[in-house]
């Protein structure tokens, strides 16, 4: 009964308690979608790191991580690798040469991490061979030797990657229905190479207006993209002995993921023909990279090896992209903060519309106790009448939010702008808004513990209603 | 069988400088299933002599005691619980629970009480159809009229078979008609139900009807007629 009248008591006065409903939805849907959002970011980064850069768990020489000379190889790694594979909760397994090395063109210079990989078995464990950029070359192929795989990024610092508006360019805009004026007005910086960027922004700017370079400026700098793909770059590393070595691969492609700062430092080629380049006796080892079926199992993977092979450091990938794991442990806190900051505010409405919803039935509460409802139920009608109220919002807020997420988590959300900033840090510019169960157990518990917070204060109030001064006042 | 005793009662409100006795030295006795009307001018002090009855209010002075329960030595949650069980409201204004049916509200209270359903179902169509209400089940308190209302909180009143039923000027905003057939009805139930119902009223129909008729002035009992 007492649920049935609470139940009732909210739909009394509908235009506030929509007030409120609406609030708590709008509240929720907020908070359903940064978390979404975060738990995108952080799926994402997760899986990058994983997936593109660290694996799961890696092997080096104890020295190695400390020091990246040549000679600090894996040991055992042959042996080492034979039982790997044998591990049920393996997935797969790679051996790297890994080198500092300088890369130069006649244009630009800088200082990367070259891994010798064989190229097909590395496709087993990362995903760099899915990065490589339409249209930027090919991942490396074993049949095409003195190939390199660099980054965009690395490109870029290379003077690889250039901006030229060719006839090509030019028929591609006007397909996409670029006006003939702003066609024009480009033809005077036609077959003009731009080694930079921002160089190219400014010619842009010198021959279109603002208003036209916000509307075609970016499908203009995209079309005029142009890796020089094939050209020839020299690497330097040091062999054995400290002396420097020198040897030339072509670009092969151009790949992006989603963190710039794994980008500039890194570069691909063929093991064999790097061991050819520093030592010519064979490949090196410094690095075995192991991706598992589950990821939970890292620590007892590294266990097993750690005891099978006391010589090497064996590290998982929470040591390896600490900011990644990090991320992925605090998320649930990001959660209860993040919607604790909504509810809060939440709260002082729901407080407000239930203040004014004792002080309109005073003489209802005053008969109900005056008639025998004893304190605790009139406190838990006005307790349940907030937890309901609350609740009934709460309810729409998860099912929009949900809906948004799942059109959202299709589609992505396009956060261009500052994705290069993003990236820094190694997100994507691109977010795919993800949201499990877990969360909305989680939001369900915080929104009723709210309600009971906020419903405190009015059902207090409504337990110091005297019946007969109120009744006194008829 | 006496329900109620009323010895030497007193109550005085001081929150003026001036002290009012709106209740003063009373004294008086009611019987199982008593019709009685309490009357007297405004400010005589019959409100008030209602509510220390019905243990809404303490008596400054004097004792009363319901079924052999002494009210001042009951704790105001205890009082609440009394209440329920033993003492019947209807008040000037209805004051039904708006967001509940008629069946709801008649309901009510042996809920609090924890009637069986089956039982709670009985006695909520009996007393609905005692006031003539029975087509009215479902009906919510706004759409019936004031009337129909008051019947309904007799009948919800009456609903827990308490000791007695209090009523405050309970045809004060009724048309005589409508007046006429609930105290037709609130006599009736009395007769039946054998319960005591104790009113106060200038109502001139009311008192009329009434089987004594208890005169207040100025918080003092200045007539008590029994009549035939």
């Amino acid at each position: 009964m007492i649920r049935s009248i609470s139940w009732k008591n909210i739909w009394r006065n509908k235009s506030r308690s929509l007030v409120v409903i609406v609030a708590v939805t709008l509240g929720i849907i907020c908070g359903v979608l940064l978390i979404g959002i975060m738990k995108g970011w952080v799926e994402q980064r997760l899986h990058d790191a994983i997936y593109n850069e660290v694996s799961h768990v890696q092997v080096h020489n104890k020295e190695y991580l400390k020091n990246n000379e040549l000679n600090l190889t894996v040991k055992n790694a042959d042996e080492l690798t034979g039982i790997i594979g044998s591990f049920p909760e393996v997935k797969g397994w790679v051996k790297r040469t890994k080198m500092i090395a300088m890369v130069n063109t006649s244009w630009g210079n800088t200082g990367v991490n070259i891994y010798g990989v064989d190229p097909e078995k590395e496709k087993q464990v990362t995903e760099i061979w899915k990065r490589v950029i339409p249209g930027a070359g090919e991942y490396l192929d074993e049949s095409k030797p003195g190939n390199i795989l660099i980054s965009d990024k690395t490109a870029e610092t290379l003077k690889l990657k250039q901006y030229i508006i060719t006839e090509k360019v030019l028929s591609s805009l006007r397909s996409e229905k670029v006006p003939d004026l702003i066609l024009s007005k480009l033809d005077t910086l036609k077959d003009v190479r731009f080694r930079s960027l921002k160089d190219f922004r400014e010619a842009l700017k010198g021959e279109l207006k603002m208003k036209e370079l916000d509307n075609y400026g970016k499908m203009i700098i995209d079309k005029a993209l142009d890796y020089r793909i094939r050209n020839k770059v020299q690497i330097t590393v040091s062999d054995e002995t400290g002396n420097p070595v020198q040897g030339t691969f072509r670009v092969c492609g151009i790949y992006k993921t989603t963190n710039t700062s794994f980008d500039q430092a890194s570069a691909f080629v063929n093991a064999e023909e790097f061991a050819e380049l520093y030592d010519g006796k064979g490949v090196l080892t410094h690095e075995i990279a192991i991706l598992l079926n589950d990821i939970e199992s890292a620590d007892l993977v590294k266990d097993k090896l750690a005891d099978m092979s006391p010589e090497n450091e064996v590290s998982t990938w929470k040591e390896l992209a600490p900011d990644a794991a990090l991320m992925n442990d605090y998320m649930v806190m990001y959660y209860v903060v993040f919607i604790g900051i909504i509810m809060l505010a939440l709260a002082f409405g729901i407080i407000n519309t239930m203040l004014m919803t004792i002080l309109e039935r005073t003489r209802e509460l005053g008969m109900l106790m005056a008639i025998g409802m004893n304190r605790r139920k009139v406190f838990s009608m006005i307790m349940l009448e907030t937890v309901f109220l609350t609740l009934v919002g709460a309810v729409a807020g998860m099912l929009l939010g949900w809906s948004i997420i799942e059109l959202l988590g299709k589609t992505g959300i396009h956060f261009s702008t500052w994705g290069e900033g993003f990236e820094e840090w190694g997100f994507a510019a691109v977010v795919y808004p993800v949201i499990t169960a877990d969360f909305f157990l989680l939001i369900t518990v915080m929104v009723i513990v709210t309600a009971i917070i906020a419903s405190i204060w009015p059902a207090r109030k409504a337990l110091k209603l005297n019946p007969i001064e109120i009744l006194r006042t008829e | 069988m006496k329900v109620i005793e009323i010895r030497d009662v007193h109550k005085i409100y001081d929150e003026t400088e001036v002290a009012v006795r709106a209740v003063d030295g009373v004294t008086l006795n009611f019987d199982e299933a008593e019709f009685a009307a309490i009357v007297g001018p405004s400010g005589s002090g019959k409100t008030t002599l209602l509510n220390l009855i019905g243990g809404l209010d303490i008596p400054t002075l004097g004792e009363i005691t319901i079924a052999g329960t002494n009210l001042r030595t009951l704790k105001s949650s205890e009082l609440i619980d009394f209440r329920l069980h033993n003492i019947g409201f209807v008040f000037q204004s209805y004051n039904l629970i708006p967001v509940l049916s008629a069946k709801e509200n008649v309901e009510f209270i042996m809920t609090l009480q924890k009637w069986p359903r089956k039982e709670r179902d009985d006695r909520t169509f009996e007393l609905l159809k005692a006031v003539g209400l029975e087509d009215r089940i479902n009906s919510r308190p706004a759409k019936m009229s004031g009337g129909q209302q008051q019947r309904v909180a007799v009948a919800r009143a009456l609903a827990s078979r308490p000791k007695f039923v209090l009523a405050d000027e309970p045809t004060a905003n009724l048309d005589s008609k409508s007046a006429s057939k609930l105290l037709e009805i609130m006599e009736k139930l009395n007769h039946e139900e054998k319960i005591t119902f104790i009113f106060s009223t200038h109502d001139a129909r009311v008192v009329k009807m009434a089987h004594r008729v208890i005169t207040l002035e100025d918080g003092k009992v200045v007539s008590d007629e029994v009549r035939e």
